[in-house]
Formats: structure tokens, C-alpha cells, sequence
């Protein structure tokens, strides 16, 4: 585009053939701006999700992998993996972590924001400083954490021994204790992303419906319920809904920590999508076990996307 | 996006409503969240002080809480004095700041689009990149190592840098896009009339405009980057190319219980991430609340 054609825009009338063109031109030069983003999507996550199907329907392993010659099985893989007993099992385990880890961190990230929104000196660096341990990269905080977790000289015995507790019990060690000591790690990791979402929430509640109803002579308790609440559900509903997709697909803080194990304690189901793939380099197997990973994701995702429609959501 | 977009104005407010004397009516609700902090964030101290401790002052019952005598041998031989470890650290390094710039280089044109296009086609097109953030990491990890075996791009770092970005694009498209919003159409209207074609207006007219969105995007990508690991354990089997998460996770293994060099291994892992977190901390939170994904 030259600077005469340029100037020649706001004279539309006599040459509208060209003006339209021009504003066709527009549009679509708008849709090249998209187009590599696009793209990009659909050749490294769209065309590896379909492939992935392609995979899950065929015997791929170690034997035919890099020499080809899999051999089709149509939904035999399906099956495998849904009827072993690591399934069912890994599936409790998801669900598990996931509940577990998602209602700490909401309530306790929900005080922590009821706390600062309080407003006082220093509250702005302080909430600052709690955000270093949410960037934290997974494998530090889960190295941190197993060495947190250690029987002899752990940090968590010697807090318990502090309260007269004293114990050597290695808490990742013991199938009994390993998946709640992954979720307190996972707790710790998240509540200060909800602590955020919600005390962005909170701020945004205009101060003066706090004022007029305190003037109607409504008590703290009752301003929380009649206001803080009600107008926090979206925050509340986003919190969860994404919260719960981002934790059902937990891999690196688990693996870090326990690999799985011990004994299937804390096998969440992408960590036996990871094994079933590149342990035992089923591919196939692994390949159908990943897209029923990805049923609950999926679903939830569609609750998601019609919450936002209706504007319940507040992301 | 309600919420962010409504935050500065009503921190305003809410600072302007609270007169100094509140501030010091407060001053015991500071002191009880400087030790919620100081007790939330303890691990990070036992981290970094393990690291620094000898040997006996590790392994003592009860545990020595403030170190005596400070000790950097663990750094000096697991760290500075491990090639793996500096080749890793190499490796991670390049990797982000690869997929940081090719991250923003492609969401900065398609924010753009999308906050211009009509909004019932911005609204479609957004829709692949609001659900890519919500897929589990190794759904993509197991099909792409497939693809890369035969693209031969496994055990590469271009092909950790093309997958990281994965990650970071629609993360980044979806905290751009509000940025450009803001800018009034008059402004590139105006850019046309003085000559510049679309591209030209994009580049030296919005761009230098969204300039704070860019850091944020920026910022964020090489946080997510560098702490990236399921796309390292799966796409880097081979030592020379991998990134410093994976090989932290294959010194767990390999020092087994030596917690001295494994907290001083985490600790120099951490440290770029923390640095960046104190120098961008505005723009990084910022962007969170309105993006809301991390692995």
C-alpha cells in the first residue's frame, strides 16, 4: 500500500469497486496475521492429537516402532488398558490427588485472600513473595519436598518431634502415607494461584455495597454471605472448573517425587500413560491410554466454554 | 478478564479510601502476615540453607536451623564443578530464550488479529487455543515423539524449543489479545494515512504500544520454559541436550539421599526463575490472573 492509495480511503463513494476490495484486502490481511499461529496449533498439538489415534489402533512397541510394520488392532488397546487392574486403580488415585489437592488450595488461597484483602502496610510485597513458590519450577519444589519428607533428618518430623511427636516414618516411602504427602506438596505449590484469582475477585466487589449495607446495619458475617459471596461465584466457579483440569493432568511434581510409586500409591493416570509409553515403550497402548486421559479434561472443558458463554465465568 | 481489567482502577480507590491512620490501626495484621509468610515460604530457607551446610550440620537431631559455618562445596562440585550440569544449565538457557522469542514473535500478529477481527470469527478461532491450554502435557509429548523420530527432531534442541512453544503460544495469544483492545483504532488509521501499510502501522505504531503485554508474554514464556519437564524426559533422552529439569531429576536418582548437593543442585535451578520473578513481578502476576494457566 502506497501513500496515495492510503490517502484515497476516506473518498469512498466514487470508487467503491475499489474500496471494497481494498477492505476485502483488509480482512484477510487480518487472517495473516493469525495464520502462522494457526498454523502452528495444528501441526504441533492438532496433527499429534490425531495421530495419537492413529497410534492407539495399532500394536506399535519397541519391535515395530522405528522399523514400521505395526499391525492394526482396531480398539483392542482400549480394551487392554481399561480392563487391567492399573486403571481403575490409577483412576482412584487422579481423583484423589486431584479433589484433594484443589479444595485445600481453594481454602486456604480463599483465607489468604480474605487476609490481605484486609488491606494493610506491605500486604502487596508480602503476596508478592508468596507467588516465588507458585513459579517455582516442579522438579525443584518436589526435590525440596522428598528431601521435606526424609525419615532420618527430615524437615517434617523434626516439626513433628517439635510437638512431641517423634517418628522416622519416610513419608513417600510408605504406600500408606505417599499420596496425601504428594497432595500436602501439591497444596503447597497451588494455593497461592487461588490466593491470586481470588483476591483479584475480591477487589473487584465495589466497596461501596460494603459500605451501604454496613449503613443498613449488616454484620461482617452478613456481608460476606449477602455480598462476597454471590458475587464471587464466577471467581469460585472459573477457580475449580480449571484448577481441577490443570491438577486431574498433574505429571512432573508426581513423577519427581515418587515416580508412581510406591506400589501404584500415587500412579496417577499420566504417569501409567508414561510408563505404558516410554517404560515399557508400549506405544500403542500408551497412545490409547492418553486419549482416556483425556476424556474428563475434554468434558469439563465443554462445561467450561458454556459457563463463558452465559458469562458465569471470570476468565 | 473482568477481574484484571477492573484491578488498578480499584487498587486506586481502595488506596484512596484508606487514610494513613488506617495504616497504622493495621500495623499487627502486617506483623501477622510478614510470619504466615516467613512460615508458608520456610521450605525455600531449608532449601537454600541445606545447600550451604557441611555435613554435620546436616544430619543433626534436632536439625540445625540456622547454619554456623557456611559451606560451598556442594555447589562447587555438584553445580560449577559438573559438566552435566553446566551443559544443562547451557541447554535450558538456550531452549528458553528460543521459545520465548519464537512464542512471542508468532502470538504478537495473532493477538493482534483477534482483537480486530469480527468478533464472532475472533471468538471461533480463539476457541482451539482456550482448549489447548487445558491438555495434558504428555497427550502431546507421546504422539510428538513419535512424529519427531520420523521428522528426526528428537534429541534436538530446535525440537525442544518447537515444543515448548506449544506450550507457551496459547497461553500467550489469550494474555496479548486484551492489550491491543485497549488501543484506539484512530491510532492505526492514522498510521495509514501517513503511509504505512498494515504491517508497518503493526510494527512501529501498536507494537510499541503493547509493550508492557510483550514483557508480560515474554516473561512468562521463558518462567514456563525453563521449568518445563515433560517435553525434556520424553524428547531428550540422550545427556548432551537436555534441559536442567531433567537432568535435576536424574541427579535425584543419582545422589540418591545426599541432600548437600541436590538442595544446592534445586537452589541454582530455582535462582533464574526467582531473579526474573523479583525483576518482572508486575507484569508476571498481572498476566496470571488474566491467563490462569501453569502446569
Amino acid at each position: 500500500m502506497t501513500s496515495i492509495a492510503s490517502a484515497r480511503r476516506p473518498v469512498p463513494a466514487p470508487r467503491r469497486a475499489g474500496a471494497g476490495l481494498r477492505r476485502r484486502w483488509l480482512s484477510t490481511g487480518r487472517y495473516v496475521f493469525v495464520l502462522p499461529a494457526l498454523l502452528y496449533l495444528v501441526l504441533f498439538m492438532f496433527y499429534p492429537l490425531v495421530y495419537t489415534f492413529d497410534l492407539s489402533i495399532f500394536n506399535v512397541n519397541a519391535a515395530n516402532f522405528f522399523r514400521g510394520g505395526a499391525e492394526f488392532v482396531g480398539f483392542d488397546n482400549y480394551v487392554t488398558y481399561l480392563t487391567s487392574p492399573t486403571f481403575l486403580s490409577s483412576l482412584a488415585v487422579t481423583l484423589v490427588f486431584t479433589i484433594g489437592s484443589l479444595l485445600f488450595q481453594h481454602a486456604i488461597g480463599w483465607a489468604f485472600a480474605l487476609f490481605f484483602n484486609r488491606g494493610f502496610a506491605l500486604s502487596g510485597l508480602l503476596r508478592a513473595i508468596l507467588m516465588v513458590v507458585w513459579v517455582l519450577p516442579a522438579v525443584v519444589s518436589a526435590s525440596l519436598w522428598r528431601w521435606i519428607y526424609s525419615g532420618s533428618f527430615g524437615l517434617l518430623n523434626a516439626v513433628l518431634a517439635w510437638f512431641g511427636i517423634h517418628t522416622t516414618q519416610a513419608w513417600l516411602v510408605d504406600p500408606h502415607t505417599a499420596l496425601a504427602a504428594v497432595v500436602l506438596a501439591n497444596i503447597w505449590v497451588g494455593v497461592p494461584f487461588h490466593m491470586l484469582l481470588v483476591y483479584a475477585g475480591l477487589q473487584g466487589i465495589p466497596a461501596t455495597l460494603y459500605e451501604a449495607s454496613s449503613i443498613d446495619g449488616a454484620s461482617r458475617l452478613q456481608r460476606f454471605w449477602s455480598i462476597t459471596v454471590p458475587l464471587m461465584r464466577p471467581v469460585v466457579i472459573t477457580a475449580l472448573l480449571l484448577g481441577f483440569v490443570h491438577t486431574f493432568k498433574a505429571f512432573d511434581i508426581i513423577y519427581v517425587m515418587t515416580a508412581g510409586g510406591p506400589a501404584g500409591a500415587t500412579n496417577v493416570l499420566s504417569i501409567s500413560v508414561y510408563q505404558l509409553s516410554f517404560d515399557y515403550f508400549k506405544l500403542g497402548e500408551g497412545s490409547a491410554a492418553a486419549n482416556v486421559l483425556l476424556v474428563i479434561p475434554l468434558l469439563l472443558s465443554i462445561v467450561y466454554l458454556a459457563l463463558r458463554r452465559r458469562e458465569e465465568t471470570a476468565l | 478478564m473482568t477481574t484484571t481489567s477492573a484491578r488498578p482502577a480499584l487498587t486506586a480507590q481502595a488506596r484512596a479510601r484508606r487514610p494513613a491512620q488506617r495504616s497504622r490501626r493495621t500495623w499487627h495484621l502486617t506483623v501477622i502476615g510478614i510470619v504466615l509468610v516467613a512460615i508458608y515460604i520456610f521450605p525455600l530457607y531449608w532449601m537454600v540453607t541445606t545447600s550451604l551446610k557441611t555435613e554435620d550440620q546436616l544430619f543433626t537431631n534436632p536439625p540445625t536451623w540456622i547454619p554456623t559455618r557456611i559451606d560451598f562445596s556442594a555447589y562447587l562440585d555438584t553445580v560449577f564443578g559438573n559438566a552435566q550440569m553446566m551443559r544443562s544449565l547451557a541447554n535450558s538457557a538456550i531452549i528458553s530464550v528460543g521459545s520465548t522469542i519464537l512464542t512471542v514473535v508468532i502470538a504478537a500478529p495473532a493477538a493482534y488479529a483477534f482483537a480486530r477481527l469480527r468478533l464472532r470469527w475472533s471468538a471461533l478461532l480463539l476457541l482451539p487455543f482456550l482448549l489447548a491450554q487445558l491438555l495434558p502435557t504428555i497427550n502431546i509429548a507421546l504422539p510428538m515423539f513419535a512424529l519427531f523420530s520420523q521428522w528426526g527432531l528428537v534429541n534436538t534442541l530446535p525440537g525442544l524449543i518447537l515444543a515448548d512453544t506449544v506450550l507457551n503460544l496459547p497461553f500467550a495469544v489469550i494474555v496479548l489479545r486484551p492489550f491491543y483492545l485497549t488501543i484506539p483504532r484512530e491510532l492505526e488509521e492514522a498510521a495509514e494515512m501517513d503511509g504505512c501499510n498494515r504491517l508497518q502501522a503493526f510494527l512501529r505504531i501498536v507494537l510499541p504500544v503493547v509493550r508492557s503485554g510483550l514483557v508480560t508474554v515474554a516473561a512468562f514464556a521463558f518462567v514456563m520454559t525453563w521449568g518445563e519437564f515433560t517435553f525434556g524426559l520424553t524428547l531428550a533422552t540422550k545427556q548432551e541436550v537436555q534441559p536442567v529439569t531433567v537432568t535435576l531429576n536424574s541427579f535425584i536418582g543419582q545422589y540418591g539421599t545426599q541432600w548437600g548437593p541436590l538442595m544446592a543442585a534445586s537452589t541454582v535451578v530455582a535462582i533464574p526463575i526467582v531473579v526474573l520473578f523479583v525483576v518482572f513481578q508486575r507484569y508476571i502476576t498481572g498476566g496470571l490472573a488474566a491467563g490462569s494457566v501453569k502446569d
